[in-house]
């Protein structure tokens, strides 16, 4: 389409969309100030993040390291950027605990935020020793390679705890199932529907979609970003909520009796 | 030398408490072991007497002078038959202490929810109390941790941690806090403290080189987590046991004597309730849950499945720790079990009074109602602790299916279960001596809520640990004391899991007893009280969504015991909530009613 001189500032068949979006808006917003003036929505226990804890123990208690898998995918990708939330949990916990947490990465941008992240944990912690930049590496952007070198990093070492945390392919249960195979506690969290039901029936415990999303929120505790996630509820809900909504108007219109044709007058050539 | 039990007719048992040694005397009476005669003496570990066996031979002349026999020789021992026609003597002498604190542990592990967990349940099922449990991750500093373990006085100290083939690191880190702060044992100057290691077998060396510098007696057994699916708590606590008599008793005045009259080495007094009560089960197939309740403390213990769990809940009391009872619990909740007007003023003083004035007992039916009402939040409060540490092993692999996808539950589990449970024991001055038994089984039933068919009873006068002990040498004459003698049955309660909603029927029953049968429907929020003598059939039809054990709806049809009470219909459903201000109050005077509990 080709704009004018007499084009508007508004593009009227995308008004919709701007009342949709600045409609989403005020509710985060509203549950923002909501949360900072101390009306904190409650979130139900995530079973996958209480689990930290237990699995870091395990690892403590039994000598051996952790896994820590961010998926195979950029930090462009949100599932990343969430699993690194994650990663900074584990890293904390297993700075208090003193236990080993390995970090392969099939991404150079991964690894270095890795790092950071893995770096600043043990520094919130107060043991800034226990950071070893040399845990964190980077392995290969190849899918299959990357997986192969887990599997065998798992044969080897034996991780007594294994996260996986991030956006995955065909290689989640390559890693699941040889993590399950050496008794590992395993604690999955991915975004990728194909992958989930490999995770859940291979894993300890599973993030399922929003819940990954969620865990920043969660493991945070601040008000901002809590308050961010009931906003995204209320927008989901509201959506949900006009799907049915319209569901409902279009059975009812199918299944409603045609209205009967006026009769048209012939008219005569 | 294990004797014979064939040649044990007669057996004298004492019981060395804090204030009263009690003993008792169990005969071979037509065909069966009876407990036949009861008495008890003022303990004399304590100065100016300072030999336990003083107490021991005036509670033991006491059951000689009750039964006539003669039981305590010229010298003061406890007299020996002969030979089995003799008629004075005994077959048999057995003892459990308590006296001078009982044993008093420290443990230590390197995962507070893991190993220190499991060094922690090693420590009280032995029957001790454990003074506090330090961890690599307990939160505390290590120099706060080392000034706490000097703090302490121990008797002796557990240390696990480490899967064989684990960490030895962290392991040996506990040695290293505990060895040079060099915490002194509770008795004698030159004791050696003794130090049970029962972690990771490749830390051993390590752990004896840092023990090695003096002022300890280490003894390795094997680990009580070997792996972390698999807990293994026997030698540690068969260790414990060995440690309690060698060590801890030897110190204590007159023990050493004691010890050589016994014929069965010296129980922890808890110790030996834990042990009868996993005998009961084990040998009935049964869950059991028993409590004893006293002033300064509450024991529960446990055994569902085959496990056994104990606790002890410090603070939690009717005399000494009242006070703490009403703080933790918060006067409201007591005063919701409480049917009559009181003045909370006049009773916060009542509270103080039991505190200062630990021996007394109410004098008036005010007084009797409040008390009962502190108990049930006492006997509440001490079973969450207990359902909170009764739990299955943490650190555990899980095995999922796709179905799990939406119920993943978190490991850790309580074993408690209120359905499970098939019978609840009483004991402690406020259960065993409440003036009717309908009271005691009140009590039980509104602190531990438990659900479907339970069994009620009591141990009147708190027999459990002397058959605890023989239940080691003896077990067929333990189990017969227990079921004729220990045990006072109260009756069986049948309470309906699920939502009650007043005014809607919880279930439909049928009860048939010899001379006398009933049926009816329960209401929500009703108690009735059948006296059905010893048995009773009874069939239960649940509401739906209400559970009796057959599974929501479903009717069960089974025979139930009775006993000094009788069969109890609870439909107050699951989990119990008493409102509280007027309907409250009328609510528990119907129940107070309908149980017969004041009929005065």
């Amino acid at each position: 389409m080709v704009l004018g001189a007499d084009a508007g500032f508004m593009n009227p068949e995308k008004m919709l969309l701007c009342v949709v979006l600045a409609a989403t808006c005020a509710c985060i917003l509203a549950s923002m100030v909501a949360a900072r003036a101390g009306r904190v929505p409650k979130i139900r226990r995530i079973t996958g993040l209480e689990a930290v804890e237990e699995a870091v123990g395990r690892a403590t208690e039994m000598g051996r390291p952790i896994l820590f898998v961010p998926g195979i995918q950029d930090m462009d990708n949100p599932m990343t950027v969430a699993g690194i939330t994650v990663l900074s949990r584990v890293a904390g916990t297993a700075a208090r605990y003193d236990a080993t947490l390995d970090v392969p990465v099939s991404r150079s941008l991964v690894m270095q935020a890795a790092r950071e992240s893995v770096q600043a944990a043990a520094l919130q912690t107060g043991q800034p020793d226990w950071y070893d930049p040399e845990r964190i590496r980077y392995i290969t952007d190849e899918q299959f390679g990357y997986a192969a070198y887990a599997a065998g990093a798992m044969a080897r070492d034996k991780p007594a705890a294994c996260f996986y945390m991030g956006c995955f392919f065909a290689e989640s249960l390559i890693l699941a199932e040889n993590g399950n195979a050496i008794g590992a506690i395993q604690i999955a969290g991915t975004a990728e529907t194909a992958q989930l039901p490999f995770f859940v029936a291979s894993c300890d415990y599973t993030l399922i979609g929003e819940e990954f999303f969620a865990a920043s929120a969660y493991l945070s505790g601040a008000p901002d970003q809590l308050g961010t996630l009931r906003g995204q509820d209320i927008v989901k809900a509201l959506i949900a909520l006009v799907l049915v909504f319209g569901v409902v108007m279009a059975t009812t219109d199918a299944f409603s009796p045609e209205p009967a044709s006026e009769p048209t007058a012939e008219v005569a050539p | 030398m294990q004797k014979d039990p064939s040649r044990i007719k007669v057996v004298v048992a004492t019981d060395c408490g804090s204030t009263t040694t009690k003993a008792i005397l169990i005969e071979f009476v037509d065909g069966v072991y009876r407990q036949t005669h009861r008495a008890e003496a003022p303990t004399t570990v304590e100065a100016p007497f300072a030999d336990v066996t003083l107490g021991v031979a005036n509670a033991v002349t006491e059951l000689q002078e009750l039964s006539g026999r003669r039981l305590v020789d010229d010298d003061g021992t406890i007299l020996r038959r002969a030979s089995l026609d003799a008629a004075d003597g005994c077959d048999m002498y057995i003892s459990t202490s308590s006296a001078g604190g009982g044993l008093q542990m420290m443990v230590a592990g390197v995962v507070k929810e893991m190993t220190a967990e499991s060094a922690k349940r090693a420590a009280l099922g032995a029957g001790a109390i454990v003074m506090d449990t330090i961890a690599s991750n307990d939160r505390r500093r290590p120099h706060e941790q080392v000034q706490r373990i000097r703090e302490l006085r121990p008797d002796m100290v557990l240390i696990s941690g480490g899967t064989d083939g684990g960490d030895t690191k962290k392991v040996t880190e506990l040695a290293e806090l505990i060895a040079p702060a060099k915490p002194r044992p509770r008795f004698g100057g030159e004791y050696s403290l003794p130090i049970i290691f029962a972690g990771n077998r490749d830390a051993r060396p390590a752990i004896e080189r840092t023990f090695s510098t003096g002022g300890f007696d280490l003894k390795v057994v094997d680990n009580l987590r070997p792996t972390l699916e698999r807990e293994h708590l026997g030698p540690a606590r068969e260790t414990i046991h060995d440690v309690f008599l060698e060590h801890v008793m030897a110190h204590a005045p007159g023990y050493d004597r004691l010890i050589a009259w016994a014929d069965a080495p010296i129980m922890p007094t808890p110790g030996a309730v834990g042990d009868i009560l996993q005998a009961i089960a084990k040998g009935r197939g049964i869950n059991v849950v028993g409590v004893d309740i006293g002033g300064a403390t509450t024991d529960v213990f446990s055994v569902f499945d085959g496990s056994f769990n104990r606790t002890v809940s410090a603070n939690l009391g009717m005399s000494y720790s009242i006070s703490n009872v009403c703080a933790e619990a918060g006067m409201e909740s007591v005063l919701r079990w409480v049917h009559l007007d009181m003045d909370e003023r006049e009773l916060r003083n009542r509270v103080k009074n039991k505190m200062i004035r630990p021996t007394t007992i109410p004098q008036t039916h005010e007084a009797l109602v409040f008390e009962q009402a502190v108990s049930r939040e006492a006997l509440r409060l001490a079973y969450v602790q207990h359902k909170a540490f009764a739990t299955e092993l943490k650190g555990v692999q899980q095995q999922r299916t796709v179905g799990d996808a939406f119920s993943q539950e978190e490991s850790g589990r309580s074993l408690v279960s209120g359905m499970k449970l098939d019978l609840l024991v009483a004991s402690g001055g406020v259960l065993s001596h409440a003036p009717r038994m309908e009271q005691t089984a009140s009590m039980l039933i509104d602190a531990f809520e438990p659900e479907g068919f339970t069994e009620l009873a009591k141990d009147s006068i708190f027999m459990m640990p002397h058959l605890g002990v023989l239940a080691t040498v003896h077990e067929r004459a333990a189990m017969e004391v227990f079921e004729r003698d220990c045990l006072v049955m109260l009756g069986t309660c049948i309470a309906p899991a699920g939502t009650a909603v007043a005014g809607k029927p919880v279930m439909r029953w049928s009860a048939r007893w010899e001379g006398g049968s009933a049926e009816g429907t329960l209401m929500a929020q009703e108690m009735r009280l059948l006296r059905i003598g010893e048995r009773a059939q009874v069939e239960v039809t649940p509401e739906r969504g209400f559970d009796v054990g057959g599974g929501p709806g479903v009717a069960v049809k089974r025979e139930v015991r009775g006993g000094s009470v009788g069969l109890i219909l609870d439909g107050r459903g699951r989990s119990l909530s008493v409102p509280g201000g007027a309907e409250g109050r009328r609510l528990v005077a119907a129940w107070a009613k309908a149980l017969e509990l004041y009929p005065d």
